[in-house]
């Protein structure tokens, strides 16, 4: 199978501090990773430096077989993102925030049925700030959406979601996997990573304990439910 | 271009909903023309002056417009936007955050070239105001005033790392500049340490060439562009070493 993002012996210092120690991971076309881990162990700045956001001390980076620092533009007409509790303007309308997106891209899908898809297409003329939070994350994915991407990077999409929210977002993304798109996220919630993720890396401090099919490592565990082989994993140190 | 044009006609309706750039930048300025004008008609701005209180406030109001762009709607703006990771997010896009920026920047300068036609309009037809020096002149001395205000607004949000910061010095650099410099109340009117203390700011400074340029006055223009090209130099320099994207 074909690589989508390639990382190898990623390295990056703020400081004195090692934000990201020696990282190897490859994600491969068609699949759901999940980049797992405390709060503080690197998941963002992997993301950033991922994306070309923020330099690195060593190692090297390929994004659809391309340098992301390199190929910045040519690069962000085929993936789409969504950072970290990024939010929108004060008083923009959800369909204003979609036309201005979709304005920067060259080929850009057609925003109109994307929000008929998510069942947002009559919150169009509404201000973005008057979306429910789960309303809100799945209008971040359709922004994601807008290049028409082979891959999306989603850094903590869910955190701060009811139930409910939590679920529609995840049937969202299932669809997004069965269409083929390669996802690339964060998570902090296991159920989730359980549901959707094919395989994943657990790193902490910088460095990656762990990097398998979360069926495989279930099965290292002693456990059967993500979240403990989770917790083991991190309390083992190694696995 | 089309992208230019789509985030121009997105953003600016989204300065447009946000009533304050207009309050401050247009109806404020246009509202004390008025004000001016009913009280003082066309007598002299003081005893012996060679021209009216409505000719000598000119220059001043039309400051107001480029002041309340410049020290509100720029830093606030962009301030916001870092705040809220708007910045951050179009470097995940083809184009650069500076378009965003550079699309404010356009807005704005709109904005308050808008604020002193319109405060003109209302000066001309409702007191005969006319410009006595030279266009020319008082045009290139009205952008060198723009440019030089909004080096200082972007300095504001270079140096502030949050909204609650940059609103607090904008106000604290705008109202007394606003009140000092001879924008709102009679620079003429003020004591002499007072038009002193008031002097080393640049927007007094400002509204000295402006006052010149368009009352065609004689003055020595040594000190306020030395001020204003210095504020320029000194804000963009400062603020390229200082910016930061998130």
């Amino acid at each position: 199978m074909e690589t989508c993002i390639e990382v190898k012996n990623l390295t990056k210092r703020y400081g004195n501090r090692l934000a990201v120690n020696n990282l190897n991971l490859s994600v491969k076309k068609g699949e759901v990773f999940g980049l797992l881990g405390p709060n503080g162990a690197g998941k963002s700045t992997t993301i950033d430096c991922i994306l070309g956001l923020k330099s690195f001390d060593s190692g090297s980076v390929s994004v659809l077989g391309v340098n992301p620092v390199k190929a910045r533009k040519h690069l962000f007409e085929r993936i789409g993102v969504q950072l970290q509790s990024s939010s929108f303007q004060g008083n923009i309308r959800v369909g204003e925030i979609c036309q201005e997106m979709a304005a920067l891209y060259q080929k850009p899908a057609d925003y109109r049925s994307l929000l008929a898809q998510f069942k947002l297409d009559h919150y169009s003329r509404q201000p973005v700030t008057k979306l429910s939070g789960g309303e809100k994350q799945k209008l971040s994915i359709l922004l994601a959406l807008l290049p028409q991407p082979e891959v999306i990077f989603l850094d903590e999409l869910t955190t701060g979601l009811d139930t409910e929210a939590r679920r529609s977002v995840w049937q969202v993304l299932i669809d997004l996997k069965d269409k083929g798109l390669t996802i690339f996220l964060t998570s902090h919630y296991m159920d989730e990573v359980e549901a959707l993720c094919n395989r994943v890396c657990i790193i902490n401090q910088g460095h990656a304990i762990v990097t398998d099919t979360v069926s495989r490592l279930i099965q290292n565990s002693p456990h059967q439910r993500l979240e403990e082989a989770y917790l083991w994993v991190m309390q083992e140190g190694v696995a | 271009m089309k992208k230019f044009l789509t985030l121009f006609k997105i953003e600016g309706k989204l300065t447009l909903r946000s009533i304050d750039a207009i309050f401050f930048g247009v109806c404020m300025p246009i509202g004390i023309m008025l004000l001016i004008g009913l009280i003082s008609g066309n007598n002299p701005a003081t005893d012996g002056a060679g021209y009216t209180l409505v000719e000598s406030s000119f220059a001043a109001l039309i400051a107001v417009g480029i002041c309340a762009t410049a020290f509100m709607g720029i830093p606030l703006t962009i301030a916001d936007y870092r705040d809220k990771k708007i910045l951050k997010h179009f470097f995940v896009t083809p184009v650069s955050p500076m378009m965003l920026l550079w699309t404010h920047a356009v807005i704005n300068m709109l904005l308050s070239i808008i604020s002193a036609l319109l405060i003109y309009s209302v000066a001309r037809f409702f007191f005969g105001y006319q410009l006595i020096g030279s266009p020319l002149f008082f045009v290139g001395s009205y952008f060198l005033v723009m440019v030089s205000m909004y080096s200082l607004g972007l300095l504001i949000a270079s140096l502030c790392r949050t909204v609650k910061m940059a609103n607090l010095v904008c106000s604290v650099v705008y109202f007394p500049m606003l009140f000092l410099s001879g924008a709102t109340i009679p620079f003429e009117i003020f004591p002499k340490p007072l038009q002193t203390a008031a002097g080393f700011l640049p927007l007094t400074q400002g509204i000295k060439l402006l006052k010149a340029s368009s009352l065609g006055l004689e003055v020595d223009l040594l000190l306020p562009l030395l001020v204003l090209f210095g504020a320029l130099i000194l804000g963009i320099l400062l603020s390229m070493r200082f910016f930061r994207w998130e």
